[in-house]
């Protein structure tokens, strides 16, 4: 992926430089918002990493400016400021995903990764697909290899939220954020728990598995190969 | 302020004495003018029954009557002139006239000219000195009451205006005092009640605020202070400790790692606590299902309430709507269950309960809060003895009380003989109707 790093902290710009580009990805950096700015309208990013408060202009703006001016490029808001209104009003600027510093750079990977992957917002699907494995979102039915699975409303959500994901990497985080709305962590098990539920319910004696477990990282859901 | 009450007392005077010389005098002349009318109207009758003679004789009879002086008469012949009456001569014309005496008694008449039926004409007078005297006896009395109260606004505005002063003086100074740095001094309070005293008793208001705010905030620097510094100097000595034993470096980092995680969620939790009490965030409320709510925070709590061999029971009434912020009341009631999980017994009984007037109830079996400390854990940072040995920064309830308190809502703790019961009534829902 190309990326583009606009932070002003010479210390988190060089760790997340270092991290990106150890995993392959092309970065650029900028230091500044209007710098950033510039380097966004020319383009050619699969996705942006902006830290909210930056010098001459903050990444609010530079968010407001790029959305005004066309650009859909996907931007993750990186930033120290957590509280409870500073992320709603980040996504409303139009900002796509927030992540509060400090952070794991495996939990940076996973949502820059699902940023960059997502689809363009056509069709949306009726069916979801994985392996033997089918979702039904209107009837609200879940298959394997044409065996029904019951599953509670919970883990239902669970299963369509990796599924959409298909392939990708989903943190702890983004799971207790994305099927149960909790915005801060518990510590408790309940993501743990209801993964292997899920696991249990999907996988027959002789079927192989589907949800993987990336340690230090998070879940995905592959079919097998 | 006082000038202008002073001419506004001025005009009312001015006013008043206008309508009384108006009405006064009005009545007065009207009374002489109807005099005039009826002595005309009985000569004119009797000279139509009796001539002219009669009528003479009738006028000699009224001026023999009249002590006051104040009637004149002029009775004229068909070829005018004078056959009887006191005064010399008058314009022989029919109606209303102003007559004036001249000689050595000056006087000024109001007149009334009528033609008498077979010849002769008839002039009745009256003289117009009372009407005069009444006049002018109006306008020395409007001077003197226009003078008086002159007097007295100016009096009583330098009056008024010096207790203003002094007061305001008063007051003054003894907000000087507190500017001054004696924060708990207050502006003194008369029994009487005045506005002056309605505005004292807000400012002193204001300033019980303020100085609650002022402890607050010395009391959270000197919290951070105290209860920072130990984690942060575990923190300092493992990687000192780390430096000279270089084989235990990853376990060391890796701890230290922990630490700072440790250190960065109490600032999140404390700016949170600032946040939610700044009451900024009441500008974000909305309606939302409460029930959906708890049984998400009792479906996350119940692996960590397993793990401690608890049994976690709901009793969660369905379809309750709260008026608030969802995120902040999904964080206050996490840390309720949070704190019930940790300070339940182990392989106790926990217990969430919703009823549909919206009162949260969490309860645990474990040793509860004595209740000289119930207020006190409501505070940053404050643990008790027994949980100090416990995970934990002792910032869960503080968080919950500033919660409450935003919400308008209730916060109980109370003995659940054994262990706790926190008791958090939000109340009925108000959508549209804001805060309360």
């Amino acid at each position: 992926m190309k990326i583009l790093l606009v932070e002003d902290d010479a210390e988190t710009a060089g760790f997340i430089r270092r991290g990106l580009t150890e995993a392959g990805h092309v970065v650029d950096h900028a230091s500044d918002g209007p710098d950033g700015l510039h380097l966004a309208m020319g383009g050619g990013y699969d996705v942006l990493v902006v830290d909210r408060m930056l010098p001459r202009l903050d990444g609010l703006g530079l968010v407001r400016a790029l959305r005004a001016a066309g650009q859909r490029v996907p931007v993750l808001f990186l930033t120290a400021r957590t509280g409870v209104g500073d992320r709603v009003e980040g996504l409303e600027a139009g900002a796509d995903d927030y992540l509060g510093k400090p952070f794991a750079f495996a939990e940076l990977m996973a949502r820059l990764n699902a940023l960059a992957r997502r689809p363009p917002m056509a069709q949306e699907p009726t069916v979801l697909r994985v392996g033997d494995l089918e979702m039904d979102l209107l009837r609200r039915q879940v298959t394997r290899g044409g065996r029904r699975i019951e599953l509670q409303p919970r883990e239902f959500r669970l299963l369509e939220y990796l599924m959409r994901r298909a392939g990708e990497v989903v943190t702890r985080t983004m799971l207790l954020e994305g099927v149960w709305d909790f915005h801060f962590d518990p510590k408790t098990s309940v993501v743990e728990t209801h993964v292997s539920r899920l696991r249990a319910k999907l996988g027959g004696e002789d079927q192989p598995p589907l949800i993987h477990t990336m340690r230090g990282a998070g879940y995905v859901i592959r079919a097998p190969e | 302020m006082t000038l202008l009450h002073l001419l506004l007392t001025l005009l009312g005077t001015v006013a008043l004495s206008g309508i009384a010389w108006w009405a006064t005098t009005g009545f007065a002349l009207g009374q002489l003018t109807g005099e005039v009318e009826r002595d005309a109207g009985v000569l004119v009758q009797a000279a139509r029954l009796g001539g002219a003679g009669s009528v003479a004789l009738s006028l000699e009879a009224r001026l023999a009557a009249d002590r006051s002086g104040t009637q004149y008469f002029l009775l004229a012949g068909p070829d005018g002139t004078r056959l009887a009456g006191n005064l010399a001569t008058a314009p022989q014309q029919p109606g209303w006239a102003r007559l004036r005496l001249e000689g050595p008694e000056t006087a000024e008449l109001l007149a009334l000219g009528a033609a008498l039926p077979g010849g002769g004409f008839l002039v009745v007078a009256r003289d117009l000195a009372p009407v005069r005297q009444l006049e002018s006896f109006l306008l020395g009395a409007a001077g003197w009451v226009g003078g008086a109260a002159l007097l007295l606004g100016l009096a009583g505005g330098v009056l008024i205006g010096r207790g203003v002063t002094r007061r305001a003086a008063r007051m003054d100074a003894a907000l000087a005092r507190v500017e001054a740095g004696e924060i708990g001094h207050r502006l003194p309070i008369r029994d009487g009640g005045d506005e002056f005293d309605r505005l004292a008793g807000r400012i002193n208001a204001v300033l019980d605020r303020l100085q609650g705010l002022m402890q607050a905030l010395r009391q959270v620097t000197d919290d951070i202070a105290h209860d920072l510094r130990t984690p942060l100097t575990r923190l300092r000595q493992r990687l000192e400790a780390a430096l000279r034993d270089e084989a235990g470096w990853r376990g060391a980092t890796e701890a230290a790692i922990r630490d700072c995680e440790h250190l960065l969620e109490i600032f999140a939790a404390l700016l949170r606590i600032a946040q939610v009490e700044s009451g900024a965030r009441r500008a974000g409320f909305s309606s939302f299902d409460l029930s959906s709510l708890a049984a998400t925070v009792a479906e996350v709590y119940g692996p960590a309430a397993e793990e401690r061999g608890q049994m976690l029971e709901t009793a969660i009434a369905p379809g309750v709507t709260a008026f608030g912020d969802r995120e902040l009341l999904t964080q206050a009631l996490a840390n309720l269950l949070d704190n019930a999980v940790k300070h339940g017994r182990e392989g106790g009984r926990l217990r969430l309960a919703l009823s549909p007037e919206a009162v949260v109830t969490v309860e645990d079996d474990g040793e509860g809060i004595p209740e000289g400390e119930r207020a006190a854990v409501l505070r940053r940072f404050h643990r008790l003895d027994a949980a100090r040995s416990r995970p934990g920064a002792g910032l869960g309830l503080a968080l919950v009380a500033a919660v409450a308190e935003l919400h308008g809502a209730t916060l109980t703790l109370a003995d659940a003989g054994p262990g706790l019961r926190v008791t958090l009534a939000l109340g009925p829902s108000r959508p549209g109707r804001g805060a309360p």
